[in-house]
């Protein structure tokens, strides 16, 4: 019941730039964003699966396991026959594995990337300054590289990278996958999405501490009345 | 009969009976202000950080530093929660302690007959910083772990005792064995922290006038204390919940990487007043110079201070030391910036402003105005 009442005042909240078919690409937002902001589970999904068809062929994520999974949504037995479809050294994946690493060591992962290791993703949205956009525009920017620039072997040009030479080939492209919840899987989509669950892997609690933190300031704003009153009053008595 | 009449427990711990005394007696002066509960809510504070770190000690596993802290996050019940607590509670305790040094530097109350309960409270500051550092670079994230891995290169650079104490400190080369140590460290030294308190408040209330229609400590500066804790709590939760990595280097919470030196190396907020000083001091002894110089500066105040004792503190002073916590602010935030030139010269006009201060205009004015 009480989480009926926060999501129904979250919701309230969020009413006015819902009311339309919003535009999450121009320019740009998150759901999570905001001080009452939430995660939108059906992108989170949405990002998982992008998430699990590209970002996973490279990348770790280390920190989370798949029972973690029901942080966004999917029940135990979508988990478990997900899970069960990711083939380890060990066997068939359990809810109690962790994603699975894509590379047995960093040196056979350097070795197919120019000597760049793909970064583990488990915090890499909070470990960015403005991690959630940050990742936006990485997948989103690259380019042709300009005339006078010559590249590093085995590197493209993105101008949201730092120093512009990145060694991950563009991994996004136009229907890449096929979203259950018929939204258009374009490239921009994939990314916003696969941004909004790498923000949510980094930070799977920021749900419950929004939550708990609007409680807390809420009692805490009617104690400092009490506590006001309470001293005033003590200090009149005085003589 | 009369002892009869006590309490059972009052009896038998006749000190309950002293404390009770020392609660109810009628000697404290009415317009003390609310700054003045900084203390007792650094106390708090320091209670509240033994609490939680007494839980993260649960789950912390030195050995395997990061992946232990997402352990925690991630799948102890509300240790996300406990982490942010210990984080936040930091921050909000470092924001205690500034303050509390600026109210001194701005009533002059290190002066005769206050220096002691001033060296007791830098102590409480030098401890703090260095239990903070501790727990910054416990976290083994990717910028912290560099931050150590260049303060043991430093410290064993170093020669005579300076270098003595810091291959003590560290007990060898940056390696496996370093993070269990000074896990150990910020542990026990959080805790000694706890007698320099206890004296710091002694201290204090042996500074106190005593006044003869005064009024008692409880119940009325208990009830003023509390509405200062409510206000501090207040603040504490919106950042604990809606802001938790305050004032920190976004990345540090990557992993450390031994081969990947991060663009910025900087510390939490709360290190940055005294930890800026490789950008001006060049070499280890530099730094070392630039924070004992600091530090000294501030334990020789009350010889700098040239006001006669009980001397308000003037316009000039109060504008003086306004000007000083904006160099400070200034200081901080030009630390955090990826180096430039334009950075650097800035940084090194506000380092020099700081010492200027102490060393030319605290004299200078508080001369003046004595006059």
């Amino acid at each position: 019941m009480r989480r009926l009442i926060f999501a129904a005042f979250a919701l309230a909240c969020l009413a006015a730039p819902r009311a339309m078919a919003e535009d999450t690409l121009n320019p740009p937002h998150w759901q999570s964003e905001g001080i009452f902001g939430t995660y939108d589970k059906a992108a989170l999904q949405r990002g998982f699966l992008v998430y699990q068809t590209v970002c996973a062929a490279c990348h770790s994520a280390n920190a989370l396991h798949y029972r973690d999974l029901d942080g966004i949504g999917f029940s135990t037995e979508q988990i478990a026959a997900l899970a069960a479809g990711v083939k380890l050294p060990t066997g068939p994946a359990t809810l109690d594995d962790t994603f699975k690493n894509p590379y047995p060591d960093p040196q056979a992962a350097a070795a197919a990337f120019s000597g760049a290791v793909p970064p583990d993703l488990s915090t890499i949205a909070a470990a960015r300054p403005k991690g959630t956009l940050y990742i936006f525009d990485l997948l989103t920017s690259y380019a042709a590289a300009p005339a006078d620039l010559s590249l590093l072997p085995g590197h493209y040009y993105n101008t949201a990278f730092p120093g512009q030479q990145i060694a991950m080939p563009p991994p996004l492209k136009d229907g890449q996958v096929t979203y259950a919840d018929g939204v258009n899987a374009s490239a921009t989509q994939e990314a916003s999405d696969v941004a909004a669950f790498l923000t949510w892997a980094a930070t799977p609690n920021l749900d419950s501490a929004k939550e708990i933190g609007l409680r807390a300031v809420l009692f805490l704003v009617f104690l400092a009345f009490i506590a006001i009153a309470t001293k005033r009053k003590i200090w009149r008595e005085t003589v | 009969m009369s002892s009869l009449s006590k309490p059972w427990l009052h009896i038998r711990l006749p000190v309950l009976e002293s404390f009770r005394s020392y609660l109810n007696a009628p000697v404290l002066p009415r317009e003390k202000k609310y700054l003045a509960s900084l203390p007792v809510l650094i106390a708090g504070a320091l209670s509240f950080q033994l609490l939680s770190g007494l839980v993260l000690s649960l789950f912390y596993n030195p050995a395997d530093a990061f992946n232990s802290i997402q352990f925690i996050d991630r799948s102890v019940n509300y240790g996300w929660l406990i982490h942010a607590f210990h984080e936040t509670g930091a921050t909000m305790m470092f924001g205690a302690v500034y303050l509390g040094l600026l109210r001194s530097l701005w009533l002059r109350n290190y002066k005769a007959p206050g220096e002691l309960v001033w060296f007791l409270s830098l102590a409480k500051f030098l401890l703090l910083l260095l239990i903070g550092y501790l727990g910054y670079v416990l976290a083994d994230g990717a910028v912290s772990f560099w931050s150590l891995a260049n303060a043991i290169a430093g410290a064993f650079s170093l020669s005579g005792v300076p270098g003595g104490i810091g291959v003590w400190f560290f007990g060898g080369p940056d390696g496996a064995g370093t993070l269990p140590r000074l896990a150990v460290f910020h542990a026990v030294l959080a805790v000694a922290i706890l007698g320099i308190l206890l004296l710091h408040q002694a201290a204090r209330r042996g500074m106190e006038p005593t006044v003869a229609r005064g009024v008692g400590l409880h119940p009325y500066y208990t009830s003023q204390i509390f509405v200062a804790f409510v206000v501090y709590a207040l603040i504490f939760a919106v950042l604990v919940f809606f802001a938790p990595h305050f004032g920190e280097n976004p990345l540090n919470r990557g992993p450390a990487n031994p081969l990947v030196l991060p663009v910025t190396v900087t510390a939490p907020w709360y290190l940055l007043p005294l930890s800026n000083a490789g950008h001006v001091f060049a070499g280890v002894w530099g730094s070392l110079f630039a924070v004992v110089a600091r530090i000294a500066l501030l334990a020789a105040l009350p010889w700098l201070d040239r006001s006669a004792p009980g001397n308000p503190p003037g316009f000039l002073h109060k504008f003086l030391v306004f000007v000083l916590a904006l160099d400070v602010i200034l200081i901080c935030i030009w630390a955090v910036q990826a180096p430039s030139f334009i950075g650097g010269i800035l940084l090194a006009f506000f380092t020099a402003y700081f010492f200027f201060h102490f060393l030319v205009l605290l004299p200078l004015t508080t001369l003046l105005e004595a006059r």
